[in-house]
């Protein structure tokens, strides 16, 4: 490993220590501090001069704080003269573009005091537009880049898309390698399961790994017609019928979609549930409803996120399993230091 | 207008107006914004900053901005929780006016956040008001308005104009509303680096100035100060263009004293007031603190008998009617606006 400086934001240190210790490399030493005032200060104690830079950090938890953070640590680098700086984001910044709907119901919108606004949407008034939400996805890409980042590397991109936003190069490392091992090594009668898709943006995904596993595969379909509102409409496309159920998908928030899928497969004579989510958020009461709906044989997330405070809280009694990431991005650090191919880490058994 | 002619009449009108001002506020400073809206006789735009259950923010925009000069009010605030969020806040309604085709977007900000990390003080540190004038500027933003820059320098840092508006107008109607004999006054800078600004009060006022010097051993703590200056028996004026944990003046109050002032009065632009500031004032010997309405003062007011605050929003509602129809702003580096 040559001239090679990994810094951890404060997001997800642990992960960056496995990482780390993959490597077997020392972990380069910063100091991160928040003045009362809300500033955030950065300071490299590592020197980075000619450097190749890997500065991990995660967008979850204070989301907005993480990535000014980030950015002030990537302006660090680029003025203390690193060689270059990729920046690893397990799960990607402003990673889900929220639509509309979404604003309607409600459901996502945090209700904190200082935020104790109603947002009244009228289409009928002819005169106004129609209202929409800002896409931020090329904003978050800019300022990235702007800030001095060469390469960015992530996992599981919710939109593929994303990709094109950037002017640098950016490598989406999959996880399903491992969701692949962990259904036949640690799901019983696996062979009989059924691979579900909670909803139709996720489909591509499950299906993938349903074909390569030769495993049978079935969709939810969400139906968003507004005009009926309070009625749920989801269905369910498949038979599971008597079949453990292992649902897929790549992030987890607020977790209304996944409860809702789970009833209706329990609904539909699924024995078990299992769900498998890269990226678990679990944001407001999410693990809270969960627990509560106890619909869940097992619950499998990956340490993209720092879990101790959400899956892995002791208060909540979910039945849960942690995959560990962090040797694809310690090989996928390995291989774009040495300038190998990334791409076939796609593909390789674990 | 009439209805009757329908659209033909309606495009030649817009044809002949001018494009319109369009005030926004984010969530940092909604009291400053409506006064603002209120001086220029305007409403607020309909475009809100919401926040989502996994503390992403994002921009629903009800109303159209097209082809119109867009104001986005959004001061540098928000205390340990919040400053970061307002700022990301700012970036995404910036880049939301991008996509809803905006003629023009400036950022009006009172208060700059991050000013204060404006230099490499240390190895391998940000430069971290540049970071956000690059952040700025990449987002869409092709104006700003801000006020008493930590260090005029910041300017530079941008490659759009900037303008930076004074509170020394107001800072000089008030005094001079304040004591009818200027003689018995003397200015006080409690730094070094602000001994400009406050030399340039006493220039106006026709008075004389001192200044503390300090030694500083860390960021937010205040160690040695020694006065330079005689103050017997004055009544004297700390002037600063932000007061944040408030240990230097209440320290420089107590020196002010000691030499023999007959009472000590601080004026700052930015009232950031973070951790037990308002606590230590309350404690301290201060007869009065003034500072501006830059940042939301809120529960402060009622919290701190001494302190008293002065309305800026006339001078950036002037600013911004100056600059949309290309006006001059320096005059509002001389005469209060009313």
């Amino acid at each position: 490993m040559r001239d090679i400086v990994i810094f951890s934001g404060s997001s997800n240190p642990a992960l960056t220590q496995r990482i780390c210790k993959n490597l077997s490399l020392p972990q380069g030493k910063v100091l991160i501090q928040k003045f009362a005032n809300g500033e955030t200060s950065v300071q490299l104690e590592t020197s980075v001069r000619e450097k190749d830079i890997f500065i991990l950090q995660s967008g979850a938890g204070n989301v907005n704080d993480h990535l000014i953070e980030l950015l002030l640590m990537i302006s660090a680098c680029k003025m203390a003269s690193a060689k270059r700086i990729n920046v690893i984001m397990p799960l990607f910044f402003y990673s889900r573009q929220l639509d509309m709907p979404v604003v309607k119901n409600g459901d996502f919108i945090k209700k904190s005091s200082n935020l104790n606004k109603n947002i009244n949407i009228n289409n009928n008034n002819e005169e106004s537009s129609k209202p929409w939400i800002a896409q931020n996805g090329t904003l978050i890409a800019n300022l990235l880049t702007s800030a001095g980042a060469d390469h960015i590397i992530t996992m599981d991109l919710h939109d593929s898309q994303y990709q094109g936003f950037f002017d640098i190069p950016v490598d989406n490392l999959y996880s399903k390698q491992l969701v692949q091992y962990y259904i036949s090594n640690f799901i019983p009668n696996f062979k009989d399961s059924v691979i579900i898709s909670p909803d139709a943006g996720g489909a591509k995904r499950a299906a993938a790994i349903a074909d390569s596993m030769s495993l049978s595969f079935a969709l939810v379909h969400k139906e968003r017609r507004t005009k009926v509102n309070n009625l749920d409409l989801s269905m369910l496309v498949g038979d599971v019928e008597n079949k453990p159920c292992v649902i897929v998908d790549d992030l987890v928030d607020t977790a209304g979609t996944l409860i809702k899928c789970a009833k209706l497969l329990q609904k539909n004579g699924a024995t078990e549930i299992y769900a498998i989510v890269t990226h678990g958020l679990f944001s407001g009461d999410a693990m809270e409803k969960i627990q509560n709906s106890g619909l869940f044989t097992k619950v499998i997330t990956s340490n993209t996120l720092d879990q101790s405070n959400r899956l892995q809280n002791k208060q909540f009694n979910v039945k849960s399993d942690i995959l560990d990431v962090s040797r694809i991005f310690a090989e996928a650090i390995r291989r774009i230091n040495n300038g190998e191919s990334v791409s076939i880490i796609y593909n390789s058994e674990i | 207008m009439s209805t009757e002619r329908g659209l033909s009449d309606r495009s030649m009108t817009n044809k002949e107006a001018k494009n319109n001002i369009k005030i926004l506020a984010a969530n940092s400073h909604p009291e400053l914004a409506n006064l603002i809206c209120k001086k220029l006789n305007l409403p607020l735009s309909n475009i809100e900053a919401i926040k989502f259950e996994n503390n992403e923010s994002a921009i629903v925009v009800q109303d159209s901005v097209r082809d119109e000069d867009v104001y986005i009010i959004q001061t540098g605030c928000g205390g340990y929780d919040n400053l970061n969020d307002y700022l990301m806040e700012l970036l995404l309604m910036i880049h939301a006016c991008t996509q809803a085709s905006a003629r023009s977007i400036t950022a009006v900000i009172p208060n700059f956040p991050y000013a204060r990390q404006d230099r490499k003080d240390k190895s391998r540190v940000p430069i971290s008001a540049k970071l956000i004038a690059n952040l700025l500027t990449t987002a869409g933003c092709n104006h700003v308005i801000t006020m008493d820059l930590h260090a005029s320098q910041i300017q530079g840092f941008f490659s759009i104009p900037v303008d930076n508006l004074y509170a020394e107008p107001n800072v000089l109607k008030w005094i001079k509303d304040n004591y009818k004999n200027t003689d018995e006054v003397m200015m006080v800078s409690p730094d070094a680096g602000g001994a400009k600004r406050v030399a340039s009060l006493a220039d106006k006022l026709d008075t004389q100035f001192a200044l503390i010097h300090k030694e500083r051993a860390k960021a937010n703590e205040v160690s040695r100060m020694v006065l330079v200056g005689d103050v017997k028996d004055k009544s004297c004026i700390l002037v600063d263009d932000m007061a944040d944990t408030c240990g230097t003046l209440c320290k420089a109050s107590d020196i002010l004293l000691a030499e023999g002032a007959k009472e000590v009065i601080a004026i700052v632009t930015h009232g950031i007031f973070s951790g037990n500031a308002i606590e230590r004032l309350n404690k301290s010997s201060l007869k009065k603190i003034i500072c501006t309405n830059s940042m939301p003062l809120g529960e402060h007011v009622s919290q701190c008998p001494i302190l008293e605050i002065l309305d800026i929003s006339p001078t950036l509602a002037e600013a911004i009617r100056r600059l949309h129809n290309g006006e001059s702003i320096s005059y509002l580096f001389n005469y209060v606006a009313v």
